[in-house]
């Protein structure tokens, strides 16, 4: 069965003048006052896929808005040119664009947790795109339905049919949703960063899905990114944007080996994928020798959920050498942060010992934790939500010298502005508040708080997640920098592995709390031994090495 | 789940006669202490003409020289089995006084529910969905209804419609145009809340991503405000309906007045101003009753109705709170 024939209205509608299923002129669009997508144009030919890149606040997202006309009502004003199958996307009216959503473009969301109505079962959404279909019974809807969840790589079609969505991992929510969008044979599939809310392996097998419907089902592919690794890899040309304009474009091949916009190259440069060896000068500097700074042996923890045993931390055991950076990596549900919260001694281990710079953590009264986590600090996932938004960056900083009272009143002062200088923030910044900096500038206060005590080590958990890649360089760079001067060691906690691969000496891969393969970081990756970490090893994203990649 | 939710329902209703009983006793403890002794008032009365002996015999039968942990005890076995005593005033027993007027009110009530209801689904609707003009006009109303009292929307009400229009008879009072105005009056400044609650959830709902994301997928905004924004945007209602029961009784109490309809306003102000206490004492643990059961359903209805609602603790299930009011304002 093929339902395209049942769209021939559309077909006879449809003059074939021009080779590009999808051609945007012109484009701009502005949310009031503020411009936010400049003079964009490129063309998407049939059945071939195309890769906008770009960083937070690059327009890239807005673009596949406007393409789809789901901009906010009232507030984006799109102009310009979109021109889709012969149709002007921008110029149509609701009602006469409205038959092409869905049945001709179909949309990929960035986050699947919150995609689909929370409180209608997975089968009530589907039937709505089934019902773009025209005339099918019910049954056959159903049927349709089923069908196309098991050819999204669902196992049980029946069972996800009667669920709610909160009752599925994001990883097949997301299968749902690329079901539900190729299930009217769209001729054209927007996808808007559909793998940055889902773990690496997860992400790797959702794109390898969306590759093979593509050419499944000959659909043209419009990717939204802002990993130029992930685009190279999947995308036949690529389009940099930066602040809503274009800076290159281009076929795959050329833009990537070859890119000639600055921007492009910077980009190219940031991109852990691609650079696995860039900081190999700091990282490789001569260390201080001694004993271990963490011993982490036999730590087993477990949580009652729901009146059932979870162990979440089983067996674990690691050694970090003093002046090294050890990473553990692991996707969300590992045991990775519970680990961390048990070195910290936010967490009581059942059993096991851990031991900072010699002394045991578990086990202490809270005043001789307090002594102990001046030489253990820890820096936090997200820093929009990490930094009091009250607080003037001075206070942040200074907290934690105010709290174990060190020093004059001077002294102090003068100790963050040193830390702040050290992260390579200027010292006007002391007066301002959180909202006032960027994404970057807050992980840097953030760190500068950790690094104001003098610490030994400090525990970075996903540092750098929340930001954008050529952000995220920066203050690995800076990262990389302390600990050449001032020794320190870290322990990493990620999902990134290309980035683990960038900046970490030593690894422990953590799978359902246990350490499943550790060692030093290129002979873990370079032969990796358990099946997992295969897995999590080919997730890193590899560009297509060679021209002429399906880009004809 | 089944199991969870048997489980869950049980301790809610146990936990519900429990409150009742507490109801009970706490207005029995609180009429008992109040000054006054309209017993032996009405009995002394010299127009009765019964001797110091007679009535201390009277007394003395019904056990009222007794100690009030005993009188409450044997009140609270009655009680139990659903006898009421009687009244002071009229002899008869309080359980028939109330079940005469008590269909005439209920029925008010129901009535008013269902016209705030229409009034609030079709003013969030509008809001949405309507020119913005009109929508911003239509998001004024809440406000506006919240500052009129029903005493006042009733007096109205029966100036234009009954006394200029002549459409309903203020005599009839039970007619059933009578008592569709009555409910429009007792109805307006209810679904003035419940509007406010239904504005902010549609806005909220509107602008969550699964909304767009059902938009991409081809559905146009009608089809969009009844598969998938009414539903979520309406179960912070349940909690507002619950919330506002009390409103419809006390307000119910007034229009009755004003309507000159019989039901439990007029057995209140009756027995309020005759001291008529055992009819006192069972308006106000019925009114408790009706409090705790609609909560109890509100409470048992909710995780039928949403599926992410996590049965467990020992308070009620965990309902989401109506968003703030202050979300409404903003166009």
């Amino acid at each position: 069965m093929a339902p395209q024939d049942r769209l021939t209205l559309d077909r006879v509608e449809t003059p074939a003048a021009t080779p590009d299923l999808l051609r945007v002129e012109g484009l701009s669009v502005a949310y009031g006052d503020n411009q936010v997508v400049t003079d964009v144009g490129f063309g998407l030919r049939r059945g071939e896929s195309l890769a906008l890149i770009g960083e937070s606040g690059s327009g890239k997202s807005t673009i596949a808005r406007a393409v789809l006309r789901l901009l906010p009502r009232g507030l984006g004003r799109a102009t310009g040119r979109v021109e889709f199958d012969g149709h002007d996307v921008l110029s149509l009216s609701e009602r006469r664009f409205r038959p092409l959503r869905g049945r001709r473009i179909g949309f990929v969301p960035q986050d699947p947790g919150n995609s689909l109505n929370p409180v209608r079962t997975i089968g009530a959404q589907a039937r709505e795109a089934a019902a773009l279909l025209g005339e099918l019974n019910p049954a056959e809807r159903k049927d349709l339905i089923l069908e196309t969840f098991a050819q999204v790589g669902l196992d049980d079609p029946r069972r996800v049919h009667d669920s709610y969505p909160h009752q599925l991992s994001g990883g097949m929510l997301q299968r749902v949703l690329i079901g539900l969008t190729v299930l009217p044979r769209p001729a054209l599939i927007v996808a808007d960063e559909p793998t940055s809310a889902l773990d690496v392996t997860i992400q790797k097998r959702i794109l390898d899905l969306l590759s093979r419907l593509r050419q499944d089902l000959d659909i043209s592919l419009l990717l939204i990114t802002h990993d130029l690794a992930i685009a190279a890899e999947r995308a036949d040309s690529l389009v940099v944007l930066k602040d809503g304009v274009v800076q290159e474009a281009g076929a795959t091949a050329v833009v990537f080996s070859a890119p000639t916009s600055e921007y492009a190259r910077k980009l190219h440069g940031d991109v852990p994928a691609l650079n696995p060896d860039r900081y190999r000068h700091l990282r490789d500097r001569v260390r201080e020798s001694g004993p271990p700074k963490i011993e982490v042996s036999g730590v087993t923890k477990t949580f009652t959920v729901e009146g059932r045993a979870l162990t979440a931390v089983d067996d674990v055991s690691f050694v970090v050498e003093p002046g090294t950076t050890h990473a553990l990596v692991g996707e969300s549900g590992s045991g990775k942060t519970t680990t961390i919260r048990l070195l910290l001694g936010l967490e009581e281990p059942d059993s096991g010992s851990i031991k900072v710079a010699g002394e045991e953590v578990t086990g202490r009264s809270h005043a001789s934790l307090r002594s102990i986590r001046r030489h253990l600090q820890l820096v936090y996932q997200n820093p929009f939500t990490s930094l009091d938004p009250k607080w003037t960056v001075k206070r942040l900083v200074g907290e934690s010298l105010d709290r174990f009272g060190v020093g004059t009143r001077q002294e102090r002062a003068e100790r963050v502005r040193a830390a702040l200088d050290s992260v390579g923030l200027g010292a006007h910044l002391l007066s301002r508040r959180p909202a006032a900096l960027s994404g970057g500038q807050r992980q840097r206060v953030a760190l500068a708080r950790s690094l104001v005590l003098r610490p030994d080590v400090i525990v970075l958990d996903e540092p750098t997640s929340a930001l954008d890649v050529s952000v995220q360089a920066g203050i690995v760079e800076v990262l990389l920098s302390l600990q050449a001067e001032l020794g320190l060691t870290y322990v990493f906690v990620s999902h990134d592995l290309a980035l683990v691969r960038q900046l970490a000496h030593t690894v422990s891969v953590v799978h359902r709390g246990r350490v499943v393969e550790g060692g030093p970081v290129a002979t873990v990756f370079d032969n990796p031994r358990q099946p997992y970490t295969r897995a999590l090893v080919e997730s890193i994203p590899a560009p297509r090495p060679t021209v002429a990649n399906g880009a004809s | 789940m089944n199991r969870d939710y048997a489980k869950y329902a049980l301790r809610r209703v146990l936990q519900a006669v429990v409150v009742i009983l507490l109801a009970y006793m706490f207005t029995f403890v609180v009429i008992s202490v109040l000054p006054g002794d309209p017993v032996t008032n009405t009995l002394r009365n010299p127009q009765n003409g019964f001797t110091e002996e007679e009535i201390t015999r009277i007394v003395a039968y019904y056990g009222l020289d007794r100690p009030v942990y005993v009188q409450l005890w044997s009140s609270l076995s009655r009680f139990v089995v659903g006898d009421l005593g009687v009244s002071l005033r009229s002899g008869l027993p309080v359980t028939r006084q109330v079940g005469e007027v008590l269909g005439s009110t209920v029925v008010l009530a129901l009535s008013a529910l269902g016209v705030a209801l229409v009034l609030a689904f079709g003013t969030a609707f509008g809001a949405q969905y309507l020119p913005r003009r009109v929508g911003r006009l239509l998001r004024a109303f809440p406000s506006l209804f919240l500052s009129m009292p029903n005493f006042v929307i009733g007096l109205v009400l029966i100036n234009v419609f009954a006394f200029q229009l002549g459409l309903f008879q203020v005599i009839d009072s039970e007619g059933g145009l009578a008592t569709f105005f009555a409910a429009v009056a007792l109805g307006i400044p209810v679904s003035a809340r419940v509007t406010e609650v239904l504005i902010a959830n549609l806005d909220h709902e509107a602008g969550e991503e699964y909304a767009s994301v059902a938009r991409s997928r081809g559905l146009g905004r009608t089809r969009l405000f009844l598969r998938h924004l009414l539903k979520p945007s309406s179960l912070p209602v349940v909690t507002v309906i619950a919330l506002t029961v009390g409103e419809l009784l006390g307000g119910a109490v007034i229009t009755e007045q004003i309507f000159g309809r019989t039901g439990i306003g007029s057995l209140v102000e009756r027995s309020v101003t005759t001291q008529d206490l055992p009819v006192l004492q069972a308006i106000v643990t019925l009114a408790a009753i009706v409090f705790v059961v609609v909560n109890l359903v509100a409470d048992l209805v909710y995780p039928l109705l949403d599926p992410r609602v996590r049965l467990g603790g020992t308070t009620s299930a965990a309902r989401p709170e109506p968003r703030d009011l202050a979300e409404v304002v903003a166009p």
